[in-house]
């Protein structure tokens, strides 16, 4: 047996199949022939023989069939010929065709989109060598720089080098600098001059074995290398990102003998990387990335290379071969007590040897890197998703109802064809061919629309500010996804309409008329569907209701401050070179905030450290005589004197900060009402000493000054413990500038700007906004669950009740002949329209009957996104009842109205 | 007249053989053959017959052309090929392994 020539003979007959059948056909019409002449000579007569012919030799067509599906191609030929013939037949009912592919490309494309921003930040594997063998030390929590006595989230730079250099259970190790520096810095022409202008660099400082140790290869010219990483300062080199190359050098070819300075420093620039790699940081992308030897000499230059006990840097090792995670976490934790208690400087008193005792650093998978934001939206994007899947079922559901209506209507062509020898199996097959081919072209319009909803989504998720970095262009990964669900929802909503129509009783259905009886029997399932799609829009809608009821509690908190009419802005002075404590910063500030009160409309103005939403310095009060004060964490707000007026946050008792307050005079600091009842529990707060944390000069701050309480970081949370200073007595380098007026905001905007820069043409003025927007800002998770849940909400009652309509107009017109007859026997028209309207009452009430259990269980596992009411909140529940219920009885009215209008005499002839 | 079917795996068996001995059929004339063969005690059903046809033609056991008919009709015939012959013996040899296992089975009964 020749198994080539077998597959030749196969691939042949391919292309010969239809010549293939009519041979067939013939074959076997000689055969009846002769079976017929046989029968004739053996006496019978010749209509006689014709039958016993035909009865002997059986069905031809199946007999064809069967014998051309030995040959296997079969399956491929009849798919081909169900998918002309399934979008012939979606065609031909083209409004359900509309409607069915709208929603599914709706419910595929949410789906898409939503999962293409769950992807980007939650799922996808980092673009690097093995990234499932990288492991983080510590949780990825923290970012920053700090002087503690041990850290598990951040670790010196001589921790690392020790680690790295100690450890057995890693193959290597690499120190990536927990913040990224954003600098204004000048790429240089060939001739190395600056002459355009500066621009903002994010700049990513990373041990020398951070490239290798991901396996990272440059796309152009080198990446860093241990060798860029020895000793402190002088390695000016400097590795591109792709975007940052294309953007800034438009693709140089050239560009490895350029230079790029940042601050004092000129950097050569030795690499570009890969176009697909944006770092280890999801939600990132740095436009360099330059060796942590330099680390002091990038603005704002941060001293951190040297000193054993001042940490920045987050710690990844990539685990050799066959080590487990809790090998390595044994080994990382060890490794931390020996060398912590090895550094030359260190001190090691009985407070700091408990700490240590009590430190254990856990170690974190980070496949999918780190990310800021993944904590962030993690939540929100899992409830989306949750909210999608349940319109793309609730859009099933309607189809399926649809497809089952069709498929009555389609009774008798599917009975016709099983009369004449079709396969039920063969039926079902071409049925289920035509969901999935509806599902793809859903899917395909799905993928269209997915494309511009997550650009749309990213803008909402990124929250006005500058557009997250998140890679959510179309992948392979994006597309199984999309293929897998519409595949699901094809099964979903065609497989019961699919078994449904070939269970026929085939006499039945091949009679003229209609009985109820066959309506009937169909009803249950319908029905079943609709309920459930009921069921399932009330529980979207509650949740909708409880997002949109819990964003207008946000709304409506009091932060402590008033949040209107204040402009706010940040300034940069990094371009005139001041170190934080020159005289002349200080200076600058006074002479901007006095010029900027002369202003005409302008009633008050101050520099802060934070305002709101930004962050924080925080560190404990020392108050003489209290107990664990170390442990109350108060977050240090470092102002001007016009601010508490600026933000009209309310005096309480004493004053706040004055002019007569200097750098000479005695330390002062105005306390928030909290932090005054629990520091300060008995008697007056005022002319009493404190001190401010562990890493603040030894200097004695006197509290002169009560103000009430305001929120800090969120409006979700309680008041904070709060601690003014004056920038006159702790200097800082600031950011924040608030501008309180009256009148409109671009004619203050404009004069601010001008008279800051009429007094310092190089201070860079950004994020020009306004308190009030800097406030919704802190609310972008709310806003963008309450949203979207309130748009998919009433996309789901929308398709619930198309639904609804679909059903009751197919009802009302198989029930045609029932309503004639009740008629004619004197039935007035509003009883007949109460008994449509009846019924989808009744629908809608069972649904909302099952739906409000599931929306509370459902709803409880989002009650950490709620804010001011509980997830059982009696109202979102009413409401959405309420909704339900009356746009349901709107999709009934039609086809009750028809009911009613049904002439009784024509409904009778119908018969 | 009780005519048996044919038992399930020897209808290639049954049209090999045919085939072998009267080198060049058509479909009727295979079908007819074996009933005659058998006396009438075996009858051969179209509904298998046909598709068993192709699947030897598709595995090279057979070739097809048309010719005449005695009634000078057309029709397609069918002979064996070397692939065939091969065949024939393989399936007459596990014929004869299962009865002879069968008459065992039923002697020692």
């Amino acid at each position: 047996m020749s198994l080539p020539g077998e597959i030749k003979r196969r691939i042949t007959m391919l292309f010969h199949r239809d010549q293939l059948g009519r041979e067939l056909e013939e074959e076997m019409n000689v055969h009846l022939e002769l079976l017929r002449q046989q029968k004739i000579d053996r006496g019978l007569a010749p209509t006689a023989a014709t039958r016993a012919a035909h009865l002997k030799f059986g069905n031809t067509a199946r007999i064809k069939e069967k014998s051309l599906m030995a040959w296997g191609s079969e399956t491929l030929e009849s798919i081909f010929s169900d998918i002309s013939y399934g979008i012939r037949a979606l065609l031909r009912s083209r409004g359900l065709t509309i409607v069915a592919l709208l929603s599914l490309a709706l419910g595929i494309g949410a789906n898409t989109a939503i999962f293409s921003l769950l992807d980007a930040v939650l799922l996808r594997s980092l673009p690097v060598n093995n990234p499932q063998q990288l492991v983080l030390l510590g949780t990825g929590d923290a970012s920053g720089i700090g002087n503690n006595f041990v850290s598990t989230e951040l670790y010196s730079y001589p921790f690392y080098r020790q680690l790295r250099e100690k450890n057995t259970v890693f193959s290597d190790v690499a120190a990536i600098f927990s913040m990224t520096d954003n600098v204004h810095g000048f790429v240089l022409n060939s001739t190395g001059d600056t002459n355009s202008a500066s621009e903002l660099m994010h700049v990513k400082l990373v041990s020398g074995s951070y490239f290798p140790m991901l396996g990272v290869r440059a796309q152009l010219g080198r990446t860093l290398t241990e060798a860029d990483d020895t000793t402190e300062g002088d390695h000016p080199v400097v590795v591109l990102s792709n975007g940052f190359w294309k953007r800034a050098m438009a693709s140089d070819p050239d560009v490895l003998n350029r230079k790029i300075k940042l601050g004092d420093t000129i950097y050569t620039i030795i690499g570009v990387s890969p176009t697909e790699f944006f770092g280890t940081t999801v939600g990132e992308s740095p436009d360099m990335w330059v060796p942590l030897s330099m680390v002091k000499f990038v603005p704002p230059g941060y001293d951190a290379y040297s000193k054993n006990f001042v940490q920045s840097l987050n710690v990844i090792g990539r685990l050799k071969p066959g080590v487990s995670l809790a090998q390595a976490t044994t080994e990382v934790n060890l490794l931390l007590q020996q060398i912590t208690r090895g550094f030359s400087d260190v001190d090691l008193s009985q407070k700091n040897l408990k700490e240590l005792s009590k430190t254990h650093v856990p170690l974190t998978p980070i496949a999918n890197g780190l990310s800021s934001i993944r904590r962030q939206f993690s939540e929100p994007l899992q409830i989306l998703m949750a909210v999608v899947a349940l319109v793309l079922l609730i859009a099933c559901a309607n189809i399926a109802n649809l497809l089952l209506a069709r498929s009555t209507v389609r009774a008798r062509e599917l009975a016709v064809r099983q009369a004449l020898g079709a396969r039920p199996s063969r039926l079902i097959r071409q049925l289920l061919t035509e969901s999935l081919t509806l599902a793809l072209v859903g899917g395909f319009l799905g993928v269209g629309f997915a494309l511009i909803a997550s650009r749309f989504l990213l803008r909402m998720v990124s929250g006005g500010s500058e557009i997250l970095p998140l890679d959510i262009s179309l992948n392979l990964h994006l597309l199984g996804f999309t293929l897998a669900v519409t595949v699901a929802t094809a099964i979903l909503f065609g497989t019961i309409p699919a078994f449904r129509a070939t269970s026929l009783h085939l006499t039945d259905s091949l009679k003229e008329g209609r009985g109820p009886s066959s309506a009937g029997a169909r009803n249950p399932l319908a029905k079943g569907l609709v309920i459930s799609q009921v069921a399932l829009s009330l529980v979207l809608t509650v949740g909708a209701g409880l997002f949109l009821r819990s964003l207008s509690n946000l709304n409506r908190v009091d932060p402590g401050f008033n949040r209107k009419n204040v402009l706010r802005l940040q300034i940069e002075t990094d371009a005139l070179g001041y170190k934080e404590d020159d005289p002349r910063l200080n200076a600058l500030f006074q002479q901007i905030e006095s010029r900027v009160n002369e202003l005409p409309g302008v009633k008050a103005a101050s520099f802060s450290a934070f305002t709101f939403h930004e962050g924080s310095w925080s560190g404990a009060m020392l108050v003489p005589g209290m107990p664990n004060n170390e442990d109350i964490t108060v977050h240090q707000n470092v102002v001007g004197n016009g601010y508490f007026k600026t933000m009209q946050i309310p005096l309480i008792a004493g004053r706040t900060f004055s002019t007569a307050d200097t750098a000479t005079s005695q330390h002062v600091a105005v306390i928030s009402e909290r932090t005054a009842k629990m520091l300060f529990p008995a008697g007056n707060p005022i002319g009493r000493h404190f001190r401010v944390g562990r890493n603040e000069p030894e200097r004695e701050y006197e509290v002169i000054g009560i103000v009430k309480d305001v929120k800090f970081d969120s409006l979700q949370e309680e008041p904070a413990y709060i601690n003014y200073l004056s920038y006159a007595q702790r200097p800082w380098d600031f950011g924040d500038f608030e501008v309180r007026y009256t009148g409109p905001f671009s004619n203050i905007s404009s004069s601010v700007q001008q008279a800051i820069k009429s007094i310092n043409p190089n201070v860079r003025i950004t994020h020009v906004t306004t308190l009030d927007e800097q406030l919704s800002r802190s609310m972008t998770n709310q806003r963008l669950v309450a949203q979207l849940s309130a748009f998919f909400g009433a996309l789901a009652v929308f398709l619930s009740s198309i639904g609804i309509y679909g059903l009751m107009s197919y009802v009302v017109s198989r029930r045609t002949n029932e309503i004639g007859i009740r008629m004619a026997l004197g039935a007035a028209r509003s009883d007949v329209s109460w008994l449509v309207a009846r019924e989808i009452l009744s629908l809608v009430a069972i649904g909302v009957g099952i739906g409000i259990p599931a929306a509370l269980v459902g709803n409880h596992l989002v009650a950490n996104m709620l804010y001011g009411l509980k997830s059982t909140d009696p109202l979102s529940l009413v409401a959405a009842a309420v909704l339900l219920l009356s746009v349901a009885s709107i999709a009934g009215y039609f086809p009750a109205r028809r009911a009613s209008r049904v002439d009784p005499m024509q409904a009778l002839r119908y018969e | 007249m009780s005519r048996d079917e044919i038992p399930p795996g020897t209808l290639y068996l049954l049209i090999l053989k045919t085939l072998a001995l009267r080198k060049r059929l058509h479909g009727y004339e295979i079908a007819e053959a074996i009933e005659q063969r058998s006396e009438d005690i075996l009858q051969v059903e179209e509904g298998s017959l046909y598709p068993a046809l192709q699947r030897m033609l598709i595995k090279g056991w057979v070739v097809a052309e048309w010719g005449i008919t005695a009634g000078n009709r057309r029709a397609r015939y069918y002979t064996l090929t070397a692939d065939g012959k091969k065949q024939l013996s393989v399936e007459l040899s596990k014929f004869q392994r299962i009865m002879g296992a069968v008459s065992k089975v039923i002697q020692t009964a």
